[in-house]
């Protein structure tokens, strides 16, 4: 069974430290436990969405938020550059 | 108990963890001259350097300040300039005999690409017989500054070899010792954090300043900072944004708090967790670490940065499975016990602080066997 770590009690994503594959179920370790399906591959280093998350709201990793939902998030879900939008450094959103 | 390394000390009360000669290049049309002597002479490292002849104002001081900071550093017994011509030689050269060590020179002008790499090899051979009278003698740790870097990060940095090397920070800082942290932009989304530790609100202000107005600088390209930093290596390790990537980084400098502020090719005054600032590419990273005078630098690496650094004795510390696998002659030290055997990251941290101290003492590390390893001093402004 793939695993993935929560690093704090207030995350939306863990961190998968093995491949996991669509349909097949993770392990949770570190600060949470339990199990979540997998809905999709999820590389391994990559992050699997632990908790439905609606568009715009805060994805919060290390207990901090790492970024915003760019899209809604289901549980399940990989979690990466595709649906979650950074906040900093985006010279590409300035008024010009 | 006072711990101890097996070290040289040096004339100015600094404790070297190697002894070489350092050929250095003033300029980058010296580089040529630089590489000749060093494959000719034995116990010497070749110190290049690209621009400098064209530099002028804040960004030239930068280049003398960091080419003399290297020159300081313990680590180098003697120093023998490879310069064009004497005036800009000088400059390097007087910052460096501050320290007391032997400084030499040679100039192109007019002697010539093969007199000067005859002249050169000659005068090198000599500091070379010089430096190898020293002898290693036991040494105070807290005489020991390191840097911590990390590059090709991935989501296992911030989880075993980053938090390992911020163990090791925080027993060398309570051992009496230094440790600097850098790469400004890896603080994007982190800085509240760190600030916080701050020893004073002067110093907790100056570090976000340098932040932002990176950040500041960054945002006026009208671009997307995602695909450089983080860089297509990092997102394919699992890294999303920057923000999740500095938070990772950060862990590098543990929980001690934050002494102090630097500028590029600047040196701490005093002991303890330090800021540097500067760009977070390695090269020019580990080059700024070196001339503020690190002996050590311990570089964690998720999907795998191989560089190491000239001067300062690179330590790469691993924690991903697979990257130990494929470039396993890369790393010198492995974390992995901490996702795969759930080892503490305590217990891995003390283990690299025993490391640190083996590595002082005379252990080579694999990027100064292989040579894996490279001079960049940053450059802030255009040449004319």
């Amino acid at each position: 069974m793939p695993r993935a770590i929560v690093l704090n009690r207030a995350d939306n994503v863990a961190t998968l430290i093995d491949t996991g594959h669509a349909g097949e179920t993770c392990a949770l370790q570190g600060e949470a436990s339990g199990e979540i399906k997998l809905l999709q591959e999820v590389p391994f280093g990559h992050k699997v969405c632990i908790r439905d998350t609606p568009a715009g709201a805060e994805v919060r990793k290390y207990g901090q938020v790492i970024g915003k939902a760019s899209k809604a998030l289901k549980a399940g879900e990989h979690a990466h550059a595709h649906n979650i939008e950074s906040a900093r450094g985006r010279g590409d959103q300035t008024k010009r | 108990m006072a711990h101890t390394f097996l070290g040289y000390p040096r004339e100015n009360g600094t404790f070297g963890v190697r002894n070489w000669v350092a050929v250095m290049s003033i300029m980058d049309n010296c580089n040529p001259v630089t590489r000749a002597i060093c494959q000719q002479v034995d116990g010497t490292i070749a110190v290049t350097t690209l621009f400098v002849r064209g530099q002028y104002g804040r960004d030239l001081e930068i280049a003398y300040n960091t080419l003399a900071g290297m020159g300081r550093n313990p680590n180098i017994a003697a120093v023998l300039l490879v310069g064009l011509e004497e005036q800009t030689t000088e400059e390097v050269a007087r910052r460096i005999r501050e320290s007391g060590k032997p400084v030499e020179a040679i100039h192109l002008q007019p002697h010539g690409t093969i007199n000067c790499v005859a002249e050169g090899s000659r005068k090198a051979l000599k500091l070379v017989v010089r430096a190898s009278g020293a002898r290693r003698k036991p040494c105070p740790t807290s005489a020991l500054m390191v840097g911590v870097e990390c590059g090709g990060s991935d989501t296992t940095s911030g989880l075993t070899c980053n938090p390992v090397i911020g163990q090791m920070s925080d027993r060398l800082v309570d051992d009496g010792g230094t440790v600097i942290i850098s790469e400004t932009s890896e603080f994007f989304g982190a800085e509240h954090l760190f600030a916080a530790r701050a020893l004073s609100p002067a110093v907790g202000k100056a570090f976000t300043e340098m932040v932002l107005r990176l950040e500041k600088e960054a945002m006026s390209q009208g671009i997307d900072i995602r695909g450089t930093n983080p860089t297509p290596d990092n997102m394919r390790g699992g890294l999303t944004t920057i923000e999740e990537k500095a938070l990772g980084a950060m862990a590098k400098a543990g929980t001690r708090p934050l002494s102090g502020v630097l500028s590029y090719g600047e040196a701490p005054a005093g002991k303890g967790l330090h800021f540097l600032d500067a760009p977070a590419p390695a090269v020019e990273n580990l080059t700024a670490f070196a001339a503020a005078g690190c002996q050590l630098i311990f570089f964690g690496t998720g999907v795998g940065n191989p560089i190491g650094n000239m001067v300062s004795p690179t330590v790469k510390v691993s924690g991903n499975v697979n990257t130990l696998r494929t470039m396993a002659d890369n790393i010198d030290f492995d974390a992995s016990d901490i996702l795969e055997k759930q080892a503490s990251v305590r217990a891995i941290g003390d283990k690299l602080y025993d490391f640190a101290i083996e590595v002082a003492s005379g252990t080579r590390t694999s990027s100064e066997i292989l040579d894996v390893r490279e001079t960049a001093i940053s450059r802030f402004a255009p040449t004319i």
